[in-house]
């Protein structure tokens, strides 16, 4: 009895490991690595990270000429989710992940990465002829260092619906005042057979208010000052209270998206960068909205002379770790030099790399506005760095983005905001 | 009923050998899931509580900062936001879990034509994934289009809450998202717990005139704490850690309002890369956890030994 | 085939026949049921409210999906939403690889799960309760806290971005023990000993007599374990960077990331991830909750 029971023990016990051992063996043969380390036939795979690969064309533009160009590299890009870009990354690099080459979305993740030697040195590249020319190369300047290169340059400026500015029989300047763009929102905004159109649509970053005021006033956001901020407030809030713009506290809770806005018309005007411009492009060639825009430069404050706007580079970074440092620096040039300005240039994309050629090739782009307003935000006088870059900067930034939300939900006035951030930043940060 | 550290009566010899042997025969028991769980989950765990008293950020030398770290916590305004954010929706998600997933229990546990149906529908919401709750409950809490408003204002709320785009009605939808979502889960637990209660206890108690409520009170009440505690334990844990249905909803705003503790520690750690701090704040989470833990089994104990 | 409510019959067989065979016969009180059946409808309609809102907005346009006042059923039915989002994104391979992940997590955690918590419960050893406070203990500890050792752990092994770093880091949870050992505590140690007493070892009784009675929990804890792999974000989001590994969840996230104002193709996307789950749950609900509600029954 015991003897059957002994063996009938060990047979269980025998098929619960077999069990196990096949469960992990079938995952064994599901879960194929994908770290880029496979070379087949003596083509070099190079592995990029990238953020919402089918909404990002120049993603695609730049791999598709980069691999004609060199037939024996292998791009493959690796998708992350624009939001969790950045978590996504860091968590990537601090476990010491070999993806060749790394995507700087912003000069804040940039800096980050570069204090903590995750970044492969490039000055050589920087240095060189074609380097220099690149515009917004200087933010990526670490103590006369370069770890990444800047292929993309995008700036601030005013995109607006001409249907609707003429049927309200008004016309858009070139030299737009603030006051002038809260007066123009107002007269825009109008509810139409249950559909309500707003005079313009703030999106919910922060730098949709904070970035321009500290651009035109010169004021620092890493300083601990931030009165600067207070005219720039006072407009979006009194739009947003009279009922132009879009409440941000809905924004906020249904992720409203700025593309959807303009391109639905739900919006007259709409601050927002560069990079959008390849957006609306690729949106009417394929029919998704015939919405009839063109760009005016970023409204000024009273008595500016000239346009002043703010702007940031997206940049390619070789991993310290990665396994095919030339091939990936081979990449990294290749994007940030003329073939790699062309190919995001016929995309919509405004290049870092900049020469009258490329302007005027991007203007003849199919479905580029054509007016001389449009020619004009094109050429911004000054482009400040959306944010300054610092050792505090991630910090800062987190408790600006916090004040902000609580000012614009009209959880605090604008003094009491403003007090706080320079409270919480004096107290929290920069002791 | 069961005792959570059972104590059984003594064997009889020869004692040394059998001692000997529970050992082996208790670690063949334990040791295939011990290998994994020590490997995966424990040494980690250690190394992250190293982690707290040093400066670290993931590539250079740690470097050894004793106490610093907890210092900083002391000294760091938004760790009592945190702290107190999580306090906030422990105090209201534990109850009202509680209470909805022992009444939806008992409300199905009896025999009825398409009982079956009824168990579904109230576990459906656990079984839903979080980012499809989050987006269906956003659009629910929409301040001016979201039907809950549309139902208050029909129901004669004038100025209904702005919930998420507000600092006050933040944490209260995301309580109630939660517990809308978590009741069903709990109320399996207590479904298998009723269901242990023998039958004869309610007949006799009915034979002897005890009413509804007495024996709820005397018997069901009675007979499920094993499984009551173990809902609670577990739904204080849950409270403490929530994490991914705040990312999801609201991300820890509007503001700092609905920033809680394990939230600020991924912040601090992988956002920004300060593994030292952020193991620290994991530590005092841990510790508050294990403290409320520890209590609810010394009462625990005390009240099965009466 | 006994369930946990006979065990004290073993344990006391000469107990009073106090049981009478077959259902129960009780008088049946019809406005009591349809009483039952109105409240048990209510809270059912509440709990549902937001899958009918989920289903109805899958069915619409866009643009009718936030409307003043709510439309409840869409004007016309859009069925077209439920085969263009196969184009969209690939569901296929997103559900392919969560029901992969939780089928074998789900297992893992059963068997060595079940396994540990009989050891814990009914063996006795020194040191035990110390190791079982060790397993709560880690319950406690926020996931974040160890996040990064655990990643750069993964990363040594170079398993990072291939399924063994999931199946490795939840198939062994602590989770599965304490809820295991809670229910073997229930079961009477005088049934234990009485089976030792007839020779069996300590595998025999956790085949023979654990094993049987513990089928409403196994039942649970399987379920539990699989819907949470099933729904895990977090971890996926952190361990599998390949695009073709993704889950259900990465997949719906992102598609929701990218798409924020194609709600009517959310809500599609958010009823397709609870289908399959819904559709394990129907098929198992036998064995989960009606398994467990039914054993009263078999008296």
């Amino acid at each position: 009895m015991i003897a059957s029971k002994a063996g009938k023990r060990r047979r269980f016990v025998r098929c619960t490991g077999v069990a196990a051992a096949l469960a992990l063996a079938v995952t064994a043969c599901g879960g194929g690595g994908g770290s880029g380390e496979q070379a087949s036939g003596g083509k070099t795979t190079l592995t990029v990270t990238v953020w919402n690969l089918a909404k990002t064309p120049e993603f695609t533009a730049l791999f598709d000429a980069f691999q004609r160009a060199n037939p024996d590299i292998t791009i493959k890009p690796v998708d992350i989710l624009a939001d969790d870009y950045p978590e996504k990354v860091t968590t990537m690099l601090a476990g010491g992940d070999r993806t060749d080459v790394i995507t700087m979305k912003n000069v804040t993740d940039y800096s980050r990465y570069s204090s903590r030697g995750q970044l492969v040195d490039i000055t050589d590249l920087a240095t060189s002829a074609d380097g220099a020319k690149l515009a917004g190369l200087p933010a990526f300047n670490v103590q006369g260092k370069y770890y990444a290169l800047p292929y993309r340059q995008d700036f601030w400026l005013l995109y607006y619906n001409k249907k609707y500015f003429e049927q309200a029989g008004v016309k858009m300047t070139d030299h737009l005042t603030w006051d002038e763009y809260a007066k123009l929102a107002r007269t825009l905004t109008k509810e139409k057979g249950g559909k309500k159109v707003y005079g313009a649509y703030h999106h919910t970053w922060r730098s949709v208010v904070q970035a321009i005021a500290a651009a035109q006033t010169g004021g620092d956001q890493l300083g601990g000052d931030y009165s600067f901020f207070r005219d720039q407030y006072q407009l979006a809030l009194g739009l947003q209270k009279d009922g132009a713009t879009l409440d941000f506290g809905t924004a906020k809770a249904q992720k409203s998206d700025y593309k959807t806005m303009f391109e639905s018309g739900a919006t007259a005007m709409l601050p927002m960068g560069t990079w959008y411009i390849a957006g609306i492009l690729s949106a009417k060639e394929k029919g998704a909205t015939d919405v009839d825009w063109a760009l005016a430069p970023m409204p000024q404050r009273p008595g500016a002379t000239g346009a002043t706007t703010f702007g940031s580079p997206t940049a390619f970074a070789v991993n310290r770790r990665t396994e095919h440092a030339d091939a990936a620096k081979k990449f990294v040039r290749f994007a940030a030099g003329p073939a790699g300005a062309e190919a995001i240039g016929k995309v919509g994309v405004v290049p870092a790399l900049q020469s009258p050629e490329i302007t005027k090739a991007y203007f003849s782009l199919k479905g580029m506005p054509a007016d001389e307003i449009s020619k004009k935000a094109f050429q911004p006088g000054k482009v400040v760095l959306e944010m300054p870059v610092s050792e505090h900067t991630s910090d800062i930034d987190t408790i600006l983005n916090e004040e902000h939300e609580l000012i614009m939900v009209g959880d605090k006035s604008i003094d009491e905001g403003i007090g706080s951030m320079g409270d919480r930043v004096k107290s929290e940060v920069l002791d | 009923m069961a005792q959570v550290i059972t104590q059984p009566a003594p064997e009889t010899p020869p004692r040394k050998r059998r001692a000997w042997r529970g050992v082996l025969v208790g670690w063949s028991f334990i040791l295939p899931n011990f290998l994994g769980f020590a490997l995966f989950t424990l040494v980690p765990m250690l190394a992250a509580f190293a982690l707290a008293f040093v400066d670290w950020d993931s590539y250079r030398t740690p470097e050894w900062v004793g106490l610093d770290n907890f210092q900083r916590l002391l000294r760091d305004e938004t760790f009592f936001v945190a702290l107190r954010n999580t306090l906030y929706y422990a105090a209201g998600h534990i109850p009202l879990t509680l209470a909805a997933a022992l009444g939806l229990a008992l409300a199905l546990n009896r025999r009825l034509r398409g009982v079956g149906f009824f168990r579904t529908a109230a576990f459906f919401p656990y079984i839903t994934s979080l980012v499809a709750v989050a987006v269906v409950w956003n659009m629910l809490f929409n301040p001016t289009a979201g039907p809950v408003n549309q139902i208050l204002q029909a129901l004669g709320v004038d100025d209904p809450p702005r919930w998420a785009a507000s600092t006050d009605w933040a944490m209260p939808a995301v309580i109630i998202t939660s517990v809308w979502r978590d009741m069903g889960y709990y109320m399996v637990l207590f479904l298998a717990g009723l269901q242990a209660i023998p039958k004869e206890y309610h007949e006799a108690a009915r034979v002897d005139g005890a009413n509804a409520w007495h024996r709820f009170r005397r018997i069901t009440l009675p007979c499920l704490r094993p499984t009551t505690f173990f809902v609670v334990v577990m739904l204080t844990i849950q409270s403490f850690k929530v994490l991914d249905l705040i990312v999801v909803m609201t991300d820890g705003g509007p503001g700092r309002s609905t920033l809680v503790l394990a939230q600020l520690v991924y912040r601090e750690g992988i956002t920004e890369g300060r593994f030292g701090y952020s193991s620290a704040i994991a530590l005092v989470l841990f510790v508050i956890v294990l403290t409320v833990t520890v209590v609810q089994f010394r009462l625990n104990e005390r009240r099965s030994d009466r | 085939m006994t369930a946990l409510p006979d065990a004290p019959a073993v344990v006391a067989p000469p107990s009073p026949p106090g049981r009478p065979a077959g259902p129960r016969s009780r008088r049946p009180r019809p406005l009591r049921t349809a009483l039952a059946y109105a409240s048990l409808l209510a809270v059912a309609l509440l709990v549902l409210v937001p899958f009918g809102w989920m289903v109805s907005s899958s069915l619409k346009r866009d643009n009718q999906v936030l409307t003043v006042p709510i439309e409840w059923i869409p004007r016309e039915f859009r069925w077209s939403n439920f085969v263009e989002i196969w184009d969209r994104i690939p569901m296929l391979t997103y559900l392919g690889n969560s029901a992969f992940l939780s089928a074998a997590i789900t297992v893992l955690q059963v068997l060595t799960g079940s396994f540990a918590a009989y050891g814990f419960a009914k063996v006795r050893f020194p040191g035990r309760d110390a190791l079982f406070l060790a397993y709560i203990a880690t319950i406690a500890v926020p996931w974040q806290a160890y996040m990064v050792p655990q990643y750069i752990m993964m990363q040594r092994a170079e398993l990072t971005d291939t399924y063994w770093s999931i199946i490795l880091l939840q198939a062994f949870g602590a989770f599965g023990v304490f809820l295991m050992r809670q229910y073997y505590l229930s079961i009477p140690d005088d049934l234990c000993e009485a089976a030792r007493i007839d020779g069996l070892s300590e595998y025999g009784i956790y085949r023979r007599i654990m094993l049987p009675l513990s089928k409403p929990a196994l039942a649970s804890l399987a379920m539990l374990t699989f819907v949470n792999t099933w729904n895990d974000y977090m971890g996926p989001f952190i361990y599998l960077t390949s695009n073709d590994l993704w889950t259900v969840q990465l997949g719906l996230r992102s598609f929701v990331g990218q798409y924020d104002a194609e709600y009517a193709m959310i809500m599609t996307g958010a009823v397709l991830s609870v289908l399959p789950i819904l559709v394990v749950f129907l098929f198992g609900q036998r064995y989960f909750i009606r398994g467990i509600a039914t054993s009263g029954l078999k008296g």
